[in-house]
């Protein structure tokens, strides 16, 4: 009996062989822990979560601090460096323009984690709302915001994001930094919602009907106050599980836009322009380090993030652990 | 059955249309006199244009105007090309290519991938499913035109098994190589899936009988566990059909394949969004149809789904 949490104890001591005293020094007030601590108990003894950490936490790094890892200025272009192997300060060499390949990757770690993290916030946070009441209500309600749902569910991603972006290209051809950001994460957004929509909704349909709800309602519980106390924070465990492993698949389809020239404009620094422009020396074989140093810092953080999902999903489910 | 079907179908419906409503609208927003477009950027007098508005309706309120867009998407009408060629010509000649390729991709993935995640759900936690776990992460992380360079790097250029581009005169022998670099981007997912499938399976109640009655262990696996493990998995794999033309279009970019993602591209290059705007209808079309018909297997393939 050691792993009696408190808010249990009364449910489990045995009447007979207690004091009375020791039933009487039980907090029947003391809260049982949450799910959210019983995971992040779980969590914390998971090689897994410590891995995908320590590889977040590198890009973390490489975002906030470049300076940590280059002294080179990415966007300066030197043609005389063209395909310059390494040397000291420029550890892998440079581009067929003649920028610095490690530098470019370093500082190319902005928009590519941007595009992941700012695309993944809102689709989780459309995804959740509409998920969460077109479950809850049902009817009419459900009906109507899931036949919606399919109607961009059924364009496939990268499809659908080619025609945004040809279209919002030639309608602003000049947009910086956080413009070029804006139209990648709106292109991925729109198309990307329903998935986390239908995942919601799921698991909404099954929690609803569970007998804490009864009891909830059975207490007084308005409606409203269901939703947001005890159906919707029960239901998240599989959306953020969802959330963070597409989050690496919306680095991916960035990456893939930039390839088909429709990521971002290439005045600006990212892995996906990087390794497009190096696709002409891979066929012949010469400079592979241009593409691969990129790709490699893409494929790095991709898998950070499906890790931190995995170990997520085996902190969140203790029945999908392993036996 | 039947009232299923007759569901299905009714829900298609809807969703054409909103597909084709989002398609015609960013249509619409693309910058730009439209007849301007058509005339090849020349002045038009006004008789002119009055003329091209009528042909081409945009003269009309834009609800009519999106009515004719979808009824010109469903006769297979989609314009031409800036260079005069009808656009479903264009289709017409590089589809098949595209159709075999994405065919050959679905036989790679379904093989290795059901195969490999059999074997990994079977023996769950050993040796052979645990590399097979750390390598599909692997490639989910890598993106797939990355993987595609690599390949043709060193199966086309160092070892010289097989052309590194396809060209024109395409033959099935020379679509192995971008097949089975369109198959991996699924590949990783067929895996997982036929794995948790195989493992839920293998505690079945229905598995455990089967095993009472003292059936050999081949038997068991083959009629009770992989039998009702593929439902998923072969439904997973059909929807993919839709999905694997839309990723088809980086695979043929990388290996020089004439088919329909390569024309998109050629298109999104060259600037002719009502081209790209076109292809995407066709292929938007080919996937919810796609869906529809796996659904309907799938309707055939477990009766529970008949009755909900």
């Amino acid at each position: 009996m050691s792993d009696i949490r408190p808010g249990q104890e009364r449910f489990v001591a045995p009447i007979d062989e207690t004091p009375l005293r020791a039933i009487d020094a039980v907090n029947v007030d003391a809260v049982p822990e949450n799910q959210w601590k019983e995971a992040w108990k779980r969590l914390r003894t998971s090689p897994l979560f410590w891995l995908a950490t320590a590889i977040l936490l590198v890009i973390a790094l490489m975002i906030f601090f470049p300076t940590l890892f280059t002294n080179a200025d990415p966007k300066k272009l030197d043609l005389a460096d063209s395909f310059e192997p390494g040397r000291k300060g420029h550890p892998f060499g440079f581009t067929e323009q003649g920028g610095d390949v490690w530098a470019r990757t370093v500082y190319g770690a902005r928009a590519s984690v941007a595009v992941g993290v700012f695309t993944t916030i809102l689709v989780a946070i459309v995804g959740i709302i509409t998920g969460a009441i077109a479950g809850f209500y049902g009817g009419i309600v459900d009906t109507l915001l899931s036949r919606f749902s399919d109607i961009f569910f059924s364009i496939p991603l990268l499809l659908a994001c080619i025609v945004v972006i040809s279209v919002l290209n030639n309608t602003f051809p000049d947009r910086g930094f956080w413009g070029s950001v804006l139209v990648v994460v709106a292109a991925l957004a729109t198309f990307a919602w329903p998935q986390i929509t239908r995942q919601m909704r799921g698991a909404v349909l099954e929690i609803k009907n569970l007998e804490f709800v009864d009891a909830a309602t059975a207490i007084g519980a308005s409606k409203m106050r269901n939703l947001r106390r005890h159906i919707v924070p029960n239901a998240l465990a599989p959306v953020i599980v969802a959330s963070t492993i597409s989050l690496g698949v919306f680095i991916v389809a960035e990456s893939s836009l930039s390839f088909l020239g429709l990521g971002f404009p290439t005045s600006i620094v990212s892995w996906g322009n990087d390794i497009s422009a190096a696709q002409t020396q891979v066929r012949s074989g010469n400079n592979l380090q241009v593409m691969f140093i990129p790709a490699a810092a893409l494929a790095f953080t991709v898998l950070g993030f499906i890790l931190l999902g995995e170990a997520v999903r085996e902190a969140l489910d203790p029945k999908a652990r392993k036996k | 059955m039947w009232w299923y079907v007759g569901k299905r179908l009714l829900q298609t419906i809807p969703v054409f249309l909103g597909a084709t409503l989002i398609l015609f609208i960013l249509l619409k927003l693309r910058p730009g006199d439209p007849i301007l477009n058509l005339a090849g950027n020349k002045p038009v007098s006004d008789e002119v244009r009055d003329a091209l508005a009528a042909q081409y309706h945009l003269d009309d309120p834009l609800f009519v105007q999106w009515f004719q867009f979808v009824k010109s998407a469903i006769t297979l009408d989609f314009g031409e090309t800036f260079s005069g060629q009808p656009v479903f010509d264009l289709i017409k000649q590089t589809f098949p290519v595209t159709v075999t390729l994405a065919i050959m991709a679905l036989a790679i993935d379904a093989i290795l991938g059901i195969g490999l995640g059999t074997i990994a759900g079977l023996r769950r936690n050993g040796w052979f499913d645990s590399s097979v776990l750390v390598v599909s992460l692997l490639l989910l992380s890598i993106p797939i035109f990355v993987v595609g360079f690599v390949m043709q790097l060193v199966f086309g250029v160092k070892l010289g098994w097989t052309s590194p581009t396809v060209g024109s005169d395409w033959t099935v022998s020379s679509l192995i190589l971008p097949a089975i670099v369109l198959a991996i981007a699924n590949f990783a997912y067929t895996i997982r899936l036929t794995r948790t499938s195989v493992a839920e399976n293998l505690s079945a109640d229905h598995v455990r009988t089967a095993r009472a009655k003292g059936l050999s262990n081949r038997l068991v696996v083959r009629d009770h566990v992989l039998r009702n493990s593929l439902v998923p998995v072969v439904t997973y794999i059909g929807i993919n059909l839709g999905s694997l033309m839309a990723g088809a279009i980086i695979t043929e970019t990388i290996f020089n394949i004439p088919g329909i993602g390569n024309a998109a591209y050629t298109a999104i290059q060259k600037g002719e969004t009502s081209t790209v705007v076109a292809i995407v209808t066709f292929m938007v079309m080919v996937y919810v149809l796609m869906s529809l018909l796996v659904d309907l297997l799938y309707a055939v393939l477990d009766p529970r789904i008949r009755y909900v």
